[in-house]
């Protein structure tokens, strides 16, 4: 009679909990493979108390992989903070109070430790132990060595729980590394593929927009990853750095920022001097695997065309128009006439070409780009070595054509980040040792900006490039200094009024630079979440 | 003593070897390597198991760690440094660009701390019991007892950011090139390093400088009726002098090495600096190389200070 009775107890708490539920069920002898365990750990963890008190408020809640925006539906469920129902979904799916869980973790920060205790509290009052440890060593094999069978294999990985982030430059990025085999944690899912598949199937965002909804519809039920907050950015300024009205955007990439135009304080001498930070310690980093992080890749590189601070496109660069074909399944750049690297030499189409037949090779590339030229016709055999050919790549005086084998939503997207680079400097070069040319030690660009000294790890000066297509900059010089976001270094430089521009996700340094009176900071929301990866594949 | 010297010499070849074997070996057993440390985890999590061979082949990794440092050291006897894996820069320019900043303020805090410890250690011993020689004793303890960093922040606190004295770090400021630019950027790095080392050199300088005055040739020379500044000074001093330069003279690759925190928390662009990030980033052939130059000065000033001790101290003799 009391089995009776709790049964029924427990199928009337099933459904207020959501439809879902009753049918979920392990897919294997993992329990975290099992969604109500994921639900319960999700129920456990108060992200709102986390968010005010750990992040001061410097952070959203996250309720979907996706951020807030036109492509999130209505509806979510938002894992509200309920350890009853936690408790309720570990005991329905017979959850073994002797197991701990092990998370790992790779940020070095204390916030991130902090975090990692708040969360093994809070699963702690629902009944799961949890220990939580920093990954050393070769930290990406520890976390994404895949299982050799993609779909019901034995984990190839140690963890249970990973505390990650994925920083999107297209809306895809969330999604895409879940196609079968692509994790270490995920076992392959013929419907999550369909559901990848449709957002990857056009270009035009009103047709993208119900297969998001559908996809983090399916997501919000499942949560083969917990979204737990979305990372704030911050950009901070000093209040002798005038931006004459050009606006605010996500700074980690590339978008039409008008630094031509930006304006200082005239120093004792009469010169707008700027400092910054991010100048490279022992060698300037390729601006094609993190695309706009550092003052080089911003200042010192131009791309074909630009973004707006969303990174939608908003107009053309080193190109002086581009055309897309009708299927979306090419696109051609016709170049601006006369433009020249900082050193004097035409740029030209055949840097183009160069360029991106280099980055196909270079394994250091980011996956936007490194996805759109894999589209393109022979860009995949050309990227495995088994073609020395693309022919998608063709080019007619100062016209470059990309023709593509599969559509790329994120095409357009990835010629407003990815920039040329000379090739008169770099075609000897081993593409996997690009990174180790001689070319980064003082790199020629093409941007409003070129290197005019370098004192490695000291500080870099750059002045404007005075044949910039763009017209010249009024900045007389930037100087950059090499500290980073969360680097003490950059909180002395600004106490000494020695820096003007830069961002950081650090929520330490947004509470220090708000209170100089010398600074000002400008909160951005980015597509950045922070989330924990469930590892459901069976165990040795 | 020529002998001695050259003897000496030889057998660092057989030490220098086994040292470096053994830093090989350790950062063969630390986990990780180039490739991983090159590549964050978001990008390395896209990239395929054939993907990773190629480019730790490219690096040269997949070679044994016998293969390997056998190479390394073939192209070591040879002059070839070799090139930082991170950023293929050769190690011999990484070396003449860092080494002159860092050799920079290793000298001149060791200057400052000798001559300051020194003075203050021999005067320390000559008023023994005053209260001058208590407070030095326990300035000196306080000036050992802190971490040099702790010194660093206060002082930047202080003198950079409150007062605007001084320049928060770097070695020069874009623009200013000349001698005279470069020693505001000097004071304060160097007076923190050489606060440490002179708290040490007043301590060592005071017992010796004691201990040396109640040996019996002070006795003598009182008797003589020579005057007392020329008993302290010529008699006692050149004495106690020598343990002090014993001391000295291992402090300078102690700098070099020690300077590591103080060029992190100055931006001072040096070796220490470097070796940080050659550590983080497994960049074994920089980090071989500056754990190299750091034993290599050890041994030789080893070598110096012997050479020096028999100087100074006629009862030494080298054999």
């Amino acid at each position: 009679m009391f089995d009776k009775i709790l049964g029924v107890a427990l199928a009337a708490a099933l459904l207020s909990a959501g439809p879902n539920f009753a049918t979920a069920q392990a897919i294997n002898s993992e329990p975290l493979s099992d969604p109500r365990v994921r639900q319960a750990i999700a129920y456990a963890i108060d992200m709102d108390t986390i968010v005010e008190t750990l992040l001061e408020g410097k952070a959203i809640v996250a309720d979907s992989m996706l951020p807030n925006g036109p492509h999130k539906p209505d509806g979510l469920n938002p894992y509200a903070y309920d350890p009853a129902k936690a408790r309720e979904l570990l005991a329905l799916a017979n959850w073994d109070s002797g197991r701990e869980l092990d998370m790992v973790y790779y940020y070095g920060d204390q916030l991130t430790a902090d975090l990692m205790a708040a969360v093994q509290s809070y699963l702690s009052d629902v009944g799961v132990k949890m220990s939580y440890r920093k990954l050393e060593g070769d930290v990406g094999a520890q976390l994404t060595t895949r299982p050799t069978n993609p779909v019901d294999g034995i984990s190839n990985i140690a963890w249970d729980l990973g505390y990650g982030a994925a920083a999107a430059t297209a809306l895809q990025e969330y999604y895409n590394p879940y196609k079968t085999g692509g994790t270490s944690h995920t076992p392959g899912n013929v419907e999550l593929d369909g559901l990848i598949d449709a957002i990857n199937a056009t270009a035009n965002p009103d047709e993208q927009r119900p297969a998001y909804f559908a996809i983090q519809e399916y997501w919000n039920k499942n949560l083969d990853a917990l979204p737990l907050y979305y990372q704030q950015l911050f950009i901070y300024e000093s209040k002798k750095l005038n931006r004459n009205g050009h606006g605010y955007g996500n700074e980690q990439y590339n978008y039409d920022f008008g630094i031509v135009d930006w304006t200082m304080e005239p120093d004792a001498n009469g010169k707008q001097v700027m400092y910054t930070n991010t100048a490279p310690p022992q060698f300037f980093e390729n601006p094609w695997a993190n695309l706009g992080i550092w003052i080089t890749s911003k200042v010192v590189f131009d791309k074909l065309l630009t973004a707006d601070g969303s990174l939608a496109v908003n107009g053309v660069q080193l190109a002086e128009s581009y055309s897309v074909g009708k299927d979306g399944m090419s696109v051609s750049f016709t170049l601006k006439d006369g433009l020249t690297w900082h050193d004097g030499s035409a740029l030209t189409v055949a840097d183009i070409e160069w360029s991106v037949k280099t980055a196909l090779r270079v394994p250091n590339i980011h996956s936007v780009v490194s996805n759109t030229f894999k589209s393109i016709e022979g860009g995949q055999e050309y990227s495995d070595g088994s073609s020395d050919e693309i022919a998608g790549i063709t080019t007619d005086g100062n016209t470059i054509t990309f023709s593509m084998a599969v559509l790329d939503p994120n095409m357009l997207l990835t010629f407003t980040q990815f920039p040329p680079l000379p090739m008169a400097h770099l075609k000897d070069v081993d593409p996997l040792q690009l990174q180790q040319a001689a070319y980064w030690q003082k790199p020629i660009g093409s941007g409003p900006f070129k290197i005019e000294e370098v004192q490695m790890n000291d500080f870099v000066r750059y002045v404007p490039f005075e044949n910039y297509h763009g017209g010249v900059a009024q900045i007389d010089e930037i100087v950059a200094w090499p500290s980073l976001d969360g680097d003490g270094n950059l909180l002395k430089n600004a106490g000494a009024g020695r820096m003007d521009y830069g961002f950081t996700k650090n929520v330490a340094d947004v509470g220090a630079l708000e209170a100089m009176d010398n600074m000002r900071v400008v909160a951005a929301d980015i597509p950045y979440t922070r989330m924990i990866w469930f590892n459901k594949f069976a165990r040795k | 003593m020529l002998t001695y010297v050259i003897r000496r010499i030889l057998l660092l070849i057989p030490m220098l070897l086994t040292i470096s074997f053994l830093v090989y070996t350790a950062l063969e057993l630390t986990p990780g390597d180039a490739v991983s440390a090159l590549i964050n985890p978001e990008l390395a999590s896209r990239l395929t198991e054939a993907q990773f061979y190629e480019l730790r082949e490219s690096y040269g990794l997949n070679k044994s760690f016998i293969t390997r440092y056998g190479i390394w050291l073939g192209n070591v006897m040879q002059g070839n440094f070799g090139h930082s894996l991170a950023g293929g820069v050769p190690i011999s320019t990484i070396f003449l660009d860092r080494l002159p900043a860092t050799l920079e303020l290793s000298l001149v805090a060791l200057f400052f701390s000798t001559v300051l410890g020194c003075i203050l250690g021999t005067y320390s011993a000559l008023k023994r019991g005053s209260i001058t020689d208590s407070s030095l004793t326990v300035i000196g303890m306080v000036g050992v007892s802190i971490p040099e960093f702790f010194f660093g922040l206060v002082a930047l606190l202080i003198f950079a950011l409150n007062l605007g004295w001084l320049p928060v770090g770097g070695r020069l400021l874009p623009g200013y090139e000349t001698i005279w630019d470069r020693i505001p950027h000097i004071v304060m790095p160097a007076m923190v390093l050489s606060l440490m080392m002179t708290a040490g050199v007043m301590r060592y300088a005071r017992s010796s400088m004691l201990d040396a005055l109640t040996r019996d040739f002070i006795t003598t020379a009182r008797s003589k009726g020579l005057p007392e500044w020329r008993i302290n000074l010529l008699h006692g001093f050149r004495v106690a002098l020598t343990p002090v330069v014993v001391l000295i003279g291992f402090r300078l690759p102690v700098l070099i090495g020690g300077s590591v925190i103080i060029e992190q928390v100055f931006q001072w662009p040096g070796l220490g600096n470097e070796f940080i990030g050659a550590v983080r980033g497994s960049d074994y052939p920089l980090v071989m190389m500056i754990a190299l130059f750091s034993v290599f000065t050890v041994l030789m000033a080893s070598l110096i200070i012997d050479v020096l001790t028999a100087l100074i101290d006629p009862r030494v003799r080298l054999s």
